[in-house]
């Protein structure tokens, strides 16, 4: 788990010079919303390696989508991101299984686990789609982040990381500008009410550090300078399992089920740094609530707000009883009920030629638009090229009498 | 042609001999010329020429190239959108709403027409302060016209009031005649009375209370009707008339019959492309025990379709449904012996829904971002049936059911056979009965009102006693209907206009970002229907309003979540550097170099011609 240090995409740094550009009072219409209650849960869990050596990173991950849809977050708000070679893998010595533990007494790959992003699907771009909700319009349901202003959503991501990055399947990073800027951006269009980021990655506390919107909460395995390590290794599988910080936070959350209410507070404290041989670091000046009032199924589960009916719409039963009278002035309350649409005004679809119009913004632009129409114009092209080259004579001419 | 801005004249590119005169002077030139310093023709252009030909062909090509790798922007109407933003945070939208009082039989009092109106405007004027000005309310700056009527005479405040002195006479007739019926034929009778179709000449809709003075009766009653008026009769004075017939305008009228408790506009059941997707489920827990199936065409072209049709300004609803079994619930109940059924309380409702087991969210035909609604009819299975829902006051709950904001409903209904304890043929579908079906949907109609904000009791409790409110077939009466117009254009805009708002920060802060014309194309149109938008509701136009208003917040999101972009300067200056140097940068290197070399070498030849030209003067 060593630092990786030579950034892979020079163009993603530009990206976040550009997205750090943007100025920080353009998020701060969206403070009207933390009087919202909230209504649903949802849950984006990413594993950002593959390969047989980073088995107990799916581990990790499938652990927790486990934890999460146990506690009652159901499969179409989970948005699972994993590599998924491992159950398949040839090396695995259990087929179609992945365990979190040598006791083996868990398959994690046991039923109905729905992988939204799968292999080579999990990419920064798919996850950056994911958070802001910019998805080409034949990506299903399924795969998508629906989440409202009443949402809480927890993110979850594990796999190889350094000093503000997290590697994605060894070919791209996530920089912790880029996540800070979905973030931001998500917040402007109110896709969550809380957010809870929880990393477990080398170095995790680096890449939450340039978050700057309210009403996130986030948790690293590690600080700075540290490294999160594995918890142990299986020799049946022969690689390790589970790392530390996941395999303490599932202790946690054995002990726990729906109806409990046990506090983030006593999560975040459960985290003994010797243990873990890392310090779990958690930022909470984003975050309005105090954590100890917090339980932790506000956001590992999911708890409907309801609201009882008083009373039905009594409509129906009253017209069979009258339906005679109904039926005797059907042709007043037919003309009368019907609502018809009116405007004021028809919107009028614009046309091309007004577009090209309003496209002038500066001069070049105006006659680069012209010899363009004009080119688009011209019918036949040979005249063009005749002419080219009929005009070529005169130049060479003229270039050689001026040297003679 | 280039070589005409150099400095020599290119006609005395070469130059013969001076013409010797004396062999002296010859062998003096000689003595004094130096080849290395020296020259006696004057140096040629040729070669110059030609590479500054070649480099000016190379520079003129540069701008093409520059135009070529430009970063297409489509450009967006910034200004358009502060403008906007600006006019619709400002001054909040007040729609035109025009009210109508009639008082019959008060006899002839000391106080006009225009007294009563004054009153009754001060009345709703303080009761609109007590809430927050609510988007989307009502403007309380227009008059309230009222006419007065008894048996010999009729005033009236002046203004187009349509009300036709002389209707008295069949008025009461028809309100005796509807007593049994609940009001419904006096309703309707009213409404051709007033034979209005809901709008006045300047803009608006109309509501209209007719307050009759009946000493004969000894309570009064007030009822609003289905359309958008209405009645108050009994032995009432004028000053409690007055009170009532504000708080009527206030409370119901403007903002929807709305109670303490209700939940808050914030939460709008419509996608943000404008889509509802209402999918009807029906849940069998334990299909061993017994199988239901329903008659769900039936139902959607009887009750579901007239809904459908009424919300169509508000949203484009669509309406599925499905039978799902082996679909327990995740909470638990217990066994009540007094009540003899299984008892839920309110407090497990939250663990109700087995999302685990209820695979309810199969919908293919809604959209990326269209909303679905689900209504559950959950059937319980024989080991918790009958199962009946507790309120914290030991109540039971009448309707058995209760919603998820912006989530759905669920409704539980009991088999008849868990009653009865007979044995079932477990292997049949039995049909849920049509009676039971009707009650199912009325609490689904009313959880669907409950999901839009509004009440669905019957009467309307307020300080000075309560109000009937007569219910309308297709689920909304017209008055609220318009209020959830005036709500949702409301809505609409502001969300129009902030996101229209972040997009121009986010495309302004992002100088490399491509900006296709399709963007571009939303964002006008949006901003086109924005202002329909705004320009109805000023004409008081409330149905188109909402219709635009859904228009323009569903363009603004597609803009605002175009695929495209993401693609933030993945094409950057260096990028840019990285793919056209290869190419160019060897060519060019040279063709730059050639030129200053050549221009180099004219410099020295013509400079040792100067002095070769010098020494022989």
């Amino acid at each position: 788990m060593g630092n990786i240090s030579t950034p892979l995409l020079s163009c993603l740094i530009l990206v976040l010079f550009f997205c750090s550009a943007i100025p920080s009072t353009a998020f701060s219409s969206s403070s009207s919303s933390s009087s919202t209650m909230h209504t649903n849960n949802w849950a984006v869990l990413v594993c950002t390696s593959r390969f047989w050596f980073n088995y107990r990173h799916m581990a990790n991950t499938l652990s927790l989508y486990r934890t999460v849809k146990r506690l009652g977050i159901p499969d179409e708000r989970i948005i699972l991101m994993l590599a998924d070679d491992m159950a398949c893998n040839a090396r695995n010595k259990y087929p179609a299984q992945v365990f979190n533990n040598e006791n083996h007494r868990l398959n994690l790959y046991g039923d109905n686990v729905e992988v939204d992003y799968r292999g080579y699907e999990v990419t920064v771009e798919n996850f950056m789609r994911v958070l802001t909700g910019r998805h080409e319009t034949a990506v299903p349901r399924s795969k998508r982040l629906l989440s409202d202003e009443g949402s809480h959503i927890l993110l979850y991501m594990t796999g190889h990381g350094g000093d503000e990055f997290l590697k994605f399947q060894d070919s791209e990073e996530l920089q912790s500008h880029d996540l800070a800027d979905a973030v931001k951006q998500m917040k402007e269009k109110r896709r969550f009410k809380e957010l809870l980021i929880m990393v477990d990655t080398c170095q995790a506390a680096t890449l939450f550090s340039q978050l700057q919107s309210p009403g996130v909460l986030a948790i690293g395995s590690s600080k700075k300078g540290e490294n999160s390590y594995s918890h142990h290794l299986d020799s049946d599988v022969g690689v390790s399992v589970v790392d530390r910080f996941t395999f303490y936070t599932l202790a946690f959350f054995e002990r726990l089920n729906m109806y409990d209410n046990a506090s983030l507070n006593s999560l975040f404290n459960s985290y003994n740094p010797n243990m873990l041989l890392s310090t779990a670091y958690y930022r909470t000046d984003l975050y309005q609530r105090l954590l100890e009032e917090v339980p932790v199924t506000n956001f590992f589960g999911s708890v409907m707000e309801t609201i009882h009916t008083d009373s039905p719409y009594r409509a129906l039963s009253s017209i069979n009883s009258r339906k005679s009278k109904i039926e005797m002035r059907l042709d007043q309350t037919s003309r009368g009920g019907q609502r018809i649409l009116e405007s004021s005004d028809v919107p009028q679809e614009s046309t091309d030629s007004d577009t090209r119009d309003k496209q002038v913004s500066f001069p070049f632009t105006h006659t680069w638009n012209t010899i363009l129409w004009r080119i688009e114009n011209m019918k036949e092209m040979n005249y063009l090229v005749n002419y080219g080259l009929a005009l070529m004579f005169p130049i060479v001419s003229f270039s050689t009498w001026l040297s003679r | 042609m280039d070589a005409a801005n150099t400095p020599i004249p290119p006609a005395m590119a070469e130059i013969s001999e001076a013409p010797s005169t004396s062999a002296a002077e010859i062998q003096k030139a000689e003595a004094e010329f130096d080849s290395e310093t020296m020259r006696k023709t004057k140096p040629g252009l040729k070669r110059f020429a030609l590479t500054l030909t070649v480099l000016l062909s190379f520079l003129s090509g540069l701008p093409f190239l520059w135009k070529s790798v430009e970063i297409y922007r489509s450009p967006l109407p910034f200004r358009e959108i502060d403008d906007l933003s600006a006019a619709v945070e400002l001054n909040p939208l007040q729609f035109p709403c025009r009210f109508e009082v009639v008082f019959v039989d008060f006899g002839r009092t000391s106080s006009t027409a225009n007294e009563l109106s004054v009153s009754i405007e001060s009345h709703m004027r303080k009761l609109a302060e007590k809430d927050s000005p609510s988007c989307g309310a009502c403007n309380y700056n227009s008059t309230v016209s009222v006419a007065l009527e008894s048996a010999s005479d009729c005033f009236r405040t002046d203004g187009d009031f349509n009300w036709k002195c002389g209707a008295l006479n069949g008025l009461m007739n028809k309100y005796e005649a509807s007593r049994e019926d609940g009001g419904e034929l006096f309703d309707d009778y009213l409404k051709s009375l007033l034979n209005d179709n809901g709008s006045s000449s300047n803009g608006g809709k109309v509501y209209t209370v007719i307050v009759v003075r009946r000493e004969e009766e000894k309570h009064v009653s007030a009822v609003v009707g289905k359309y958008r008026h209405a009645w108050i009769i009994g032995n009432i004075s004028k000053e409690e008339a007055v009170k009532k017939v504000a708080e009527v305008f206030v409370n119901t009228f403007v903002n929807g019959g709305k109670e303490e408790g209700s939940i808050g506009g914030e939460f709008m059941p419509v996608g943000s492309d404008g889509r509802i997707v209402l999918s009807f489920n029906l849940l069998n827990a334990n299909p061993n025990d017994w199988t239901y199936d329903w008659e769900f065409q039936e139902i959607d072209d009887n009750i579901l379709s007239p809904i459908v049709e009424a919300l169509k300004p508000l949203a484009d609803i669509r309406v599925e449904s499905q039978v799902l079994y082996h679909t327990p619930k995740s909470s638990f109940s217990y066994w009540d012996d007094k009540l003899e059924s299984y008892i839920y309380t309110t407090k497990d409702l939250p663990f109700f829904v087995n999302s685990n087991e209820w695979h309810l969210d199969t919908s293919v035909a809604a959209g990326g971002r269209s909303k679905i609604l689900h209504f559950v009819v959950y059937v319980p299975s024989a080991e918790e049936c009958p199962l009946l829902l507790q309120l914290p006051n030991g109540e039971i709950s009448k309707t058995n059911g209760f919603i998820s904001p912006m989530w759905g409903s669920v409704a539980v209904w009991n088999p008849s056979a868990c009653f009865k304890d007979l044995k079932m043929d477990t292997r049949a579908r039995h049909k849920i009965p049509r009676e039971d079906l009707t009650k199912t949907f009325e609490i689904f109609i009313g959880q669907l009102r409950q999901l839009f904000g509004l009440n669905s009791k019957n009467h309307f409790a307020d300080a000075s006693g309560t109000l009937r409110l007569l219910t309308s077939e297709r689920g909304f009466s017209e008055w609220e209907l318009d209020f959830l117009s005036r709500q949702h254009t409301c809505f609409n805009l502001l969300q129009c206009t902030t996101t229209l708002g972040s997009l121009s920060r986010l495309v302004q802060s992002l100088p490399r970002m491509i900006i296709k014309d399709e963007i571009g194309k939303q964002v006008k149109y949006s901003l086109e229907a924005a202002k329909l938008a705004v320009s109805n509701v000023s004409y008081g136009m409330y149905d188109a309003s909402a219709v635009f208003s859904r228009h323009a917040r569903s363009f603004a999101e597609d803009a605002f979540y175009h695929p495209s972009m993401m693609s933030v300067s993945y094409y950057s200056f260096e990028h840019c550097f990285a793919v056209y140097s290869p190419f160019f940068l060897p060519v060019s290197l040279h063709v730059v170099l050639a030129a200053v070399r050549e221009w180099k070498r004219y410099k020295l030849e013509s400079r040792k011609y100067n002095t070769w030209k010098a020494k022989k003067m």
